[in-house]
């Protein structure tokens, strides 16, 4: 009876201790992904960028040249989906699952800047402003603070194939300092000649335009990155003019997107690619077409003031106020802040082309490029970006850009240009009050 | 080992009781434990697959919500005539192709924004004209898709939306794809003009069910084809498993809940759903084994069994030790008071049954001893009054041969000795009338002696000489009648029939505790083992002879009390009587058993 009685306490224990046992497994998992945003420092840093022979290989690069320890993480994401998630997230006012440093492009930097001023970080402090392009210092900045840390240029340069170029009659100088009236001018010289396009263009994106409005110094905004630039916009106009004479001169290949647009130059369908200098290596991935290319200032505005050079892309790097900012700052300032032999590497390695003056010094820098002709490409680049007028990039050059599109169709089709203007004006004004 | 045999015979009880208790525990215990953890085991399957049946079914809502989708997408791209325009123009000019290229973007915008998930849309002419909404996601080129068997495959089914995996691969940029593909077709001539593309990457569809799956419970999501386009497991993607396939027909066809099947080298519970509309099987593979290590902790259960077990036997242990321990204790006493001591009571302690035994054995051996005592005390009841018989009988001869010297006494005219001689028979006779364990004083004695001896002198001369040598300390003590006058008797009558004359010397004197008496004579002496055979002539005084003396002292005072005697052959005999000190009338001083112990009790007399 009494060993009955045992029995039925230990069961009755037994079930207890397994109900407890089970309680603290449970309570475990509850308690292991709890993850505040505002909790201690972490081990680990995080990075977002979307290129990985790119961006993501610069930050594998900065990685492997930072001297101390740290555990960096680089995920990729594409663009789009960079820009969707930091929107979520910050407009949230959560932080959770955010970076630590997030590339973004300079031309979206200032959007991001306004509407979210506590959730990045002033890196000012890490590294001197003075070491770089003044042009990308002004769309990374707000309210005197500087908050990215520039990246690449976005130099332009027109690229060309000296063998069609040759074909219909034109050498490198004939390139040098043109307007783009010159330009559509050999385009239609080129088609007649080779029967090649001379440019291949996506109707959906008018980066060309912002290349030749920045080139004049302008913008879709005005200096104070809100007020609608559109109407009587004088070198907005002339671009446009410029754009519309190509498409009807007919030497334009029509694009849809990114991959159409590399193999239109890798094909060898177009004659010149008038581009950002991250274009380099997509080029000389062709390696076919080595000693074909060389690369001439981009074009300028037939206007007083506009300079032969100009951006287009380019993207810094910034460090959201979360915990882990402090470390995340002291990496990039040792990195891309200030490290001269780093940038050596990067520009070799990677390609990508720095905005930090002291670089340009560098050997690197130097180096003639054989893939275009024994051309010293780093070190013209580094020259016009020097001479890139700088503009406020303001908050909505891709909104505007949307209306533009449009507009430009309806433009295309025989829209007059004043109208065109005031339309896209008036739409633009109406969409961003 | 012979000492090991003999201490489990020893205790062969707690030995016996003890295992059947630890097999009975450990029986218990095991039953319990594994009861316990099947019906665990049970009721969480159970549980796990009415859950996982939920989910299940949310996992197919999402897929049949992407499928509506990709539906919908097609029907909008298909009735597009912007699109299906662009799609067939050939050779445009730059005015005309930048025009479409942004009308067609602004169409499939509108059509793709309603596409959630991250897929992407892709639309491809025959003119090889290709419009890429997300060519970050899969940045591939017209001719490439063009020749791809999945456009063939499209080609060849062109009235259905087919959905297709696309491996890893340069075409892919090596990333996995599941691409919804659908023939555009012209209504009217069935004229198909291009192909339209939804391509979901592996890693974006997994995102439909990856939050439901853990370890051991993984999701796989296979095509008509038996193979398995995503799975959270990714070694499995790509493979093709026409078995597994059969299986989740069946249990789909058959609308079970469940069904244990043994695939990939494992044994899993395998739940599904079917995806009509996708032509897919979505499958729930629960690894029970790892699912249930992970929530039921079997080796928690079956330490904390252990620990009762212990626990369990160690009481046991205890607790049928003591109950053993006291009964063997009991066991081993009893057994040794046959070999040693029958008086000694046994020791009463231990558990309530051991006391109540040892208390019954007590009382029962204080009974026997009781009775045998009462026993001895009737056997020397009854020598008693044999002997007092004896005293009784006052040798016929006796008086006859007194009472003739008398006569002759008288006749000669000596009537001074005729009347000593009277005077010492009177006394005599009386004393010997008395009681058995009557005493008188060593001085009474002395007198009985010398009366005895005078009677004797009288009857049958002088030659035979009697001194008495009495330490004066000694008059006062007490002695039982008859003790010494069977000795003078003796050596009157036995010791001196080759010598003539002698002495016989009578002694008495205070040795230590003991009074020591001394019959000693110079006569013939005798070898020791002749003294029985004397018995037989009865001439004596009374009827108790020399033996009777040893025999009545031993039973009056116990057994170190008694008479020696030692004879020489020629030299003569010696008769030691030893006796305690007796200080007042015997009464008092017999003792009543054969101990050693005197026993100062009146019911001993009579």
């Amino acid at each position: 009876m009494n060993f009955a009685h045992w029995k039925k306490t230990g069961l009755l224990l037994l079930s207890v201790v397994t109900l407890l046992a089970l309680a603290a497994c449970s309570s475990d998992d509850a308690s292991g992904s709890s993850d505040g945003g505002n909790g201690e420092e972490p081990d680990k840093i995080t990075a977002w960028a979307w290129d990985p022979n790119f961006n993501i290989a610069a930050l594998e690069l900065a990685k492997d040249a930072y001297e101390e320890d740290l555990d960096l993480e680089i995920i990729e994401n594409a663009q789009d989906d960079i820009v969707q998630k930091l929107n979520t997230g910050l407009s949230s006012g959560s932080m959770k699952g955010m970076p630590n440093i997030v590339l973004i492009e300079d031309q979206r930097a200032q959007s991001f800047l306004q509407s979210y001023p506590d959730a990045f970080y002033p890196i000012g402090d890490y590294f001197s402003t003075d070491d770089f392009a003044p042009y990308k210092l002004a769309p990374t900045s707000l309210d005197g603070k500087q908050y990215g840390l520039p990246f690449d240029t976005g130099v332009t340069g027109l690229f060309f194939r000296t063998d069609y170029l040759e074909e219909a009659g034109y050498s490198k100088e004939d390139l040098t300092d043109i307007t783009w009236e010159k330009y559509i001018e050999i385009g239609k010289e080129v088609k007649a000649k080779t029967g090649k396009d001379m440019i291949s263009l996506d109707p959906n994106d008018l980066g060309i335009l912002r290349v030749m409005i920045q080139s004049a110094g302008s913008w879709y905004v005005e200096d104070d990155g809100k007020t609608v630039n559109l109407v009587d916009n004088e070198p907005l106009k002339k671009a446009f003019e410029n754009y519309k004479a190509m498409i009807e001169a007919d030497f334009v290949k029509a694009n849809s997107d990114w991959s159409q647009f590399i193999a239109a130059f890798n094909s060898g369908d177009v004659a010149t690619v008038p581009s950002g200098n991250w274009i380099a290596p997509s080029i000389e991935a062709e390696e076919s077409q080595a000693g074909k290319w060389e690369v001439a200032p981009i074009p300028r505005l037939n206007l007083e003031g506009a300079v032969n050079a100009s951006n287009q892309g380019g993207s810094s790097f910034y460090v959201l106020n979360i915990p882990g900012k402090e470390k995340a700052a002291e990496f990039l300032g040792a990195t891309f802040g200030s490290n001269e032999a780093f940038y050596q590497d990067l520009v070799l390695d990677v390609g990508a082309l720095g905005t930090y003056a002291p670089a340009a010094d560098g050997e690197a820098y130097q180096a003639e490029n054989d893939y275009f002709s024994g051309q010293p490409v780093i070190a013209d680049f580094s020259e016009w970006t020097e001479e890139i007028p700088s503009v406020n990039y303001g908050l909505h050059t891709y909104a505007i850009e949307d209306i533009l599109a449009a507009e430009m169709q309806n433009y295309l089709k025989g829209k007059d240009i004043e109208d065109v203007l005031a339309d896209a004006q008036a739409q633009a004004e109406s969409q961003l009050k | 080992m012979k000492n090991l045999m003999n201490t489990i015979r020893t205790n062969s009880l707690f030995v016996k009781m003890f295992l059947v208790m630890v097999i009975s525990i450990i029986a218990v215990t095991v039953l319990i434990t594994f009861s316990t953890i099947r019906m665990s085991n049970n009721l969480f399957m159970e549980t796990f697959s009415i859950t996982n049946t939920k989910v299940l079914n949310q996992i197919k809502q999402q897929f049949e919500s992407f499928s509506y989708s990709v539906a919908f997408t097609t029907i909008n791209v298909q009735d597009n005539g912007t699109i299906k325009r662009l799609l067939t123009k050939e050779n445009v000019s730059s005015l005309e192709a930048s025009n479409s290229f942004y009308t067609i973007k602004e169409q499939m915008d509108r059509i793709f924004s309603n596409n959630p998930n991250d897929a992407n849309m892709i639309v491809l002419g025959k003119n090889k004209q290709l419009f890429n909404m997300k060519y970050i996601n899969w940045s591939v080129s017209a001719d490439a898709l063009f020749d791809h068997p999945i456009t063939k495959k499209t080609n060849d089914h062109p009235d259905e939306i087919l959905y297709q995996f696309v491996a890893e691969g340069e075409f892919t940029n090596g990333r996995r794809m599941i691409v919804a593909t659908k023939a555009l077709t012209e209504s009217s001539t069935d004229n198909v003009y291009g192909y339209l593309y939804i391509p979901i990457r592996e890693k974006d569809l997994r995102e439909f069910y990856e939050g439901y799956t853990s370890e051991g419970n993984s999701v796989l999501v296979m095509n008509g084809d038996g193979q398995i386009i995503s799975s959270n497991q990714q070694g499995l993607i790509g493979k093709t498993d026409q078995e597994l396939l059969a299986v989740a027909k069946e249990t789909d066809e058959n609308g079970l809940e469940y069904q244990d099947v043994h695939v990939f080298g494992k044994d899993y519970m395998l739940l599904t759903s079917s995806l009509p509309a996708l032509d897919m099987y979505v499958v729930n593979l629960v690894d029970k084994e790892l699912v249930i290590n992970n929530l039921v902790d079997r080796k928690e259960i079956v330490l904390i069994s252990i620990a009762i077990v212990l626990l369990a036997v160690g009481i046991v242990f205890i607790i049928s030790r003591r109950m053993t321990n006291s009964l063997q204790r009991l066991v081993k006493q009893i057994s040794d008071m046959a070999k040693y001591d029958f008086n000694k009571p046994v020791d009463e302690s231990g558990g309530y049954e051991a006391k109540k035994l040892a208390h019954a054995f007590n009382y029962m051996l204080n009974e026997l001893q009781d009775h045998v005592r009462n026993l001895l005390k009737a056997q020397r009841k009854q020598r008693k009054s044999e002997l007092e018989a004896l005293q009784h009988q006052i040798n016929p001869h006796f008086l006859y041969n007194t009472l003739t010297s008398v006569k002759f006494l008288v006749k000669e005219n000596k009537k001074e000795e005729a009347l000593e001689t009277i005077d010492a028979l009177i006394p005599l006779l009386q004393n010997a009338l008395g009681n058995v364990d009557e005493t008188i004083t060593v001085e009474q004695e002395v007198t009985n002696i010398k009366n005895y001896v005078l009677i004797n002198q009288t009857r049958y001369g002088e030659q035979i000489k009697v001194n008495t040598l009495i330490a004066p300390d000694c008059l006062h003590f007490h002695l039982p009648k008859l003790v010494i006058q069977p000795f003078i008797e003796n050596a009157f009558f036995h010791a001196f029939t080759e010598k003539k004359q002698g002495y016989i010397q009578v002694l008495i004197a205070r040795r230590e505790e003991q009074l020591v008496c001394e019959v000693v004579d110079t006569g013939d002496g005798m070898r020791i083992d002749q003294i029985p055979s004397r018995k037989g002539k009865r001439q004596l005084f009374s009827g108790i002879g020399v033996r009777n003396v040893h025999e009545r002292i031993q039973l009056l005072f116990g057994k170190e009390y008694g008479v020696e005697v030692t004879s020489q052959l020629n030299k003569g005999t010696k008769v030691k009587i030893v006796l305690p000190l007796l200080e007042e009338d015997a009464k008092e001083n017999t003792i009543s058993n054969n101990n050693t112990k005197p026993r100062v009790s009146g019911e001993e007399n009579f």
